[in-house]
């Protein structure tokens, strides 16, 4: 058990940046999830801490100790890959039992770990089968069982749900959020997949062209992104955005996109004065975007006009395609019992409470002073 | 009725067994199934009557004997230093020739700067006939009479004139084991040893081929997956490498070795057998019963012991490979 920590870590691969000045603490027994899209560094944050790639700049710590130039072998971490990277010429058994054997462990007590981690998984019965004869879920099971026995420090996993089918995934991102609670050990976890990350982390560290956006439980991430990258990321269907300014009649402020005016809650109004007849990006979740006939009570509500061009059925709710003012096309999921059809102009009720307004310069939100977003390092030139 | 018919058509076309496509097939084989039954299998035939026959001089005579040629030529000295050679040469080739083409393609995959350069430069000797690889390996291992020649030579100028030896024209057997029953002396022929060498420039750049295959089909992640389990380099090539290579290895000893069962073109050219008979493979033997002696019938034999020894170790593999791939299917 330990925790790790990134300290101003940098990673270039000649003239690309992959990883850009990553500051991060992750406390003993967290489970962390970098997500963010392909190309983004995961991956490469990850491998740096496993020792399989050198780092450029800064320091990687395990625990108290600098680990940048420890071998993998002794750096006390067991790592999940996506290809599961089961060796193909040994049983299931002694996939499990390798790295205790590297480490000259008595045999009865190798023996006894990989079948206590073998009946952990319910995978005793493949104990003498080859990888090429198990099926995708199997091997990805004994990809975490060759981890668990070892008993390490820090468990890495590099994307190992995404070669499953799934209705599997579902299932396994359960198993592993389970497994984190029982070994009690921390867990670093890498996915381009939003729903893994916000379903399983403790926390989750949003990553774009090398650059952490912002790191945060998986709630405070939903209500409180500090920037348009990571609101757009984080939730499906993703945020609805449009081009905005802020106006005001003297004692409210509005939302104007053109398109149409939202009126900002009172209680809401203070980091905005600021900001009148300023270009903003307004936010706004689908779910927050109601048929007013079943909209929730005792929010803020703002009537937007929109015409639907598509209807989406998925059963617990609708997904309507809108076109407010001719051009602002939009998102709203709503209630199944909608009344709404192609066609039609209808009112869409705005839960104002959970609008997000961002800066349209720098894209960061726009918060009250303290509880701004913390800046993020400017993009170096090499 | 007219509903009814493709139901009942479809079941009557599939019994009839020469259909119009399958003829076309049966009909596009038939050319090359008629040679090969003819140039190989019926002349593998004919030479395997032949072996048992009385066609012993330029006259023909194909009256049968049984298996007597067989049982002449075991009991020969020269055959039996013709297969003690083949042995020798076969173990020492192959062993040499692995390894030096493991080492070779360790370091190429390695990644070093200009690694297509050093592949090619590993390879070119295989675009070489074995003929050219005698001649040119018979005059550097010439010990020379008065003067020293080819490696004699440039062992004396670089300062290493001790390790100047009569390489081809070495007579000796070492260690010279006798075997009660064997008419020949047992182990290492010396002047095998150069015949080696020049075999192993030839061929182990394509054991060097074959296991980079080997390697490269290696994913990486299963090798960075061994070193945080734990492995140094030396125990990932130990237990991870060496035994993913198993196939492709398999692969390679049986190419080098039935390379080397009928190799014929390269020790005629360096030593003609030489000295002594202590260099001669069965191979050139049989091609002197047939073309010096005329002794057809004992040359067959010759040739019919060659293809068994090439057969023991071909056939198995085949129907391991066929077993690989229908497990795989």
């Amino acid at each position: 058990m330990a925790s790790v920590t990134f300290e101003h870590v940098t990673k270039r691969f000649g003239d690309v940046v992959a990883v850009n000045d990553l500051n991060i603490h992750i406390a003993d027994r967290e489970f962390l999830v970098f997500v963010g899209p392909s190309g983004c560094g995961k991956t490469t944050s990850l491998r740096m801490l496993a020792g399989l790639e050198e780092v450029t700049e800064g320091n990687i710590y395990i625990g108290d100790r600098i680990v940048n130039d420890v071998p993998p072998k002794d750096r006390n971490i067991a790592m999940v890959f996506q290809s599961y990277a089961l060796y193909p010429h040994m049983s299931v058994y002694d996939n499990m039992a390798f790295a205790l054997r590297m480490q000259k462990m008595p045999k009865d007590e190798i023996d006894r770990r990989v079948r206590d981690a073998a009946r952990r998984l319910g995978i005793e019965n493949l104990l003498d089968r080859k990888p090429k004869q198990l099926s995708g879920g199997q091997r990805q099971r004994v990809a975490v069982g060759r981890a668990i026995v070892r008993n390490p420090a820090v468990f890495l996993m590099d994307e190992p749900l995404s070669n499953l089918d799934a209705k599997l995934r579902v299932q396994a991102r359960a198993e592993i959020s389970k497994l984190h609670m029982q070994l009690g050990t921390t867990f670093i976890y890498v996915t381009h997949d939003q729903t893994e990350a916000m379903t399983m982390g403790t926390r989750i560290a949003v990553m774009k062209d090398g650059v952490l956006q912002q790191v945060d439980t998986p709630q405070n991430l939903y209500e409180r992104p500090d920037n348009v990258f990571v609101a757009g990321f984080i939730g499906s269907p993703s945020m609805n955005f449009f081009d905005a300014t802020i106006t005001t009649n003297g004692t409210d402020l509005f939302v104007d996109t053109g398109a149409f005016r939202v009126k900002i809650p009172e209680n809401r109004v203070a980091p905005y004065r600021a900001h009148v007849g300023r270009q903003v990006i307004f936010g706004i979740r689908p779910e927050d975007c109601h048929d007013p006939e079943y909209a929730p009570p005792g929010v803020h509500q703002a009537l937007v006009e929109a015409r639907v061009e598509v209807v989406e059925m998925l059963g617990h709710e609708v997904i309507l395609y809108l076109v407010a003012g001719g051009s602002q096309s939009f998102l709203a999921r709503v209630d199944p019992r909608t009344k709404a059809r192609v066609g039609n102009t209808i009112a869409i009720a705005m839960n104002m409470d959970n609008m997000h307004i961002f800066d349209k310069q720098t894209e960061r939100a726009i918060r009250e002073e303290g509880l701004a977003p913390a800046p993020i390092p400017v993009q170096q030139k090499v | 009725m007219a509903i009814a018919r493709p139901a009942l058509a479809a079941p009557v076309v599939r019994r009839r067994v020469l259909h119009r496509d399958r003829l076309i097939a049966v009909f596009m084989l038939l050319p090359s199934i008629i040679a090969i039954a003819v140039f190989v299998y019926g002349f593998i035939a004919y030479t395997a009557y032949v072996s048992m026959s009385n066609y012993t001089t330029a006259r023909i005579d194909l009256s049968f004997v049984g298996l007597d040629h067989y049982v002449r030529l075991f009991g020969e000295r020269r055959f039996q230093e013709n297969i003690r050679n083949l042995v020798v040469f076969t173990l020492m080739f192959l062993a040499v020739c692995l390894v030096f083409g493991l080492v070779l393609a360790l370091m190429v995959d390695a990644r070093v700067k200009g690694e297509s350069l050093f592949r090619s430069i590993y390879l070119f000797p295989m675009a070489i006939s074995f003929i050219v690889t005698g001649v040119a390996w018979r005059w550097l291992f010439t010990p020379g009479d008065l003067e020293p020649t080819g490696i004699n030579l440039l062992l004396e100028r670089i300062g290493l004139g001790f390790l100047k030896a009569r390489w081809i024209t070495d007579t000796s057997v070492w260690p010279n084991l006798e075997v009660p029953g064997l008419k020949v002396r047992l182990m290492v022929p010396l002047a095998i040893v150069p015949v080696v060498i020049a075999a192993v420039w030839q061929m182990s750049g394509f054991a060097m081929a074959m296991f980079l295959a080997g390697l490269r089909s290696i994913p990486e992640e299963i090798k960075e997956a061994a070193r945080v389990d734990g492995c140094s380099e030396w125990q990932l090539l130990r237990y991870i490498v060496l035994p993913m290579l198993r196939p492709v290895t398999l692969s390679a000893i049986v190419v080098l070795t039935h390379v080397s069962l009928k190799t014929f073109d390269l020790i005629m050219t360096m030593t003609g057998g030489g000295p002594g008979n202590k260099t001669e493979l069965p191979s050139l033997y049989m091609y002197e019963l047939r073309f010096s002696q005329f002794n057809t019938a004992q040359a067959a034999a010759v040739a019919m012991i060659l293809l068994i020894l090439v057969s023991l170790l071909t056939v198995p593999y085949l129907l391991y490979n066929r077993r690989a791939q229908s497990v795989e299917q």
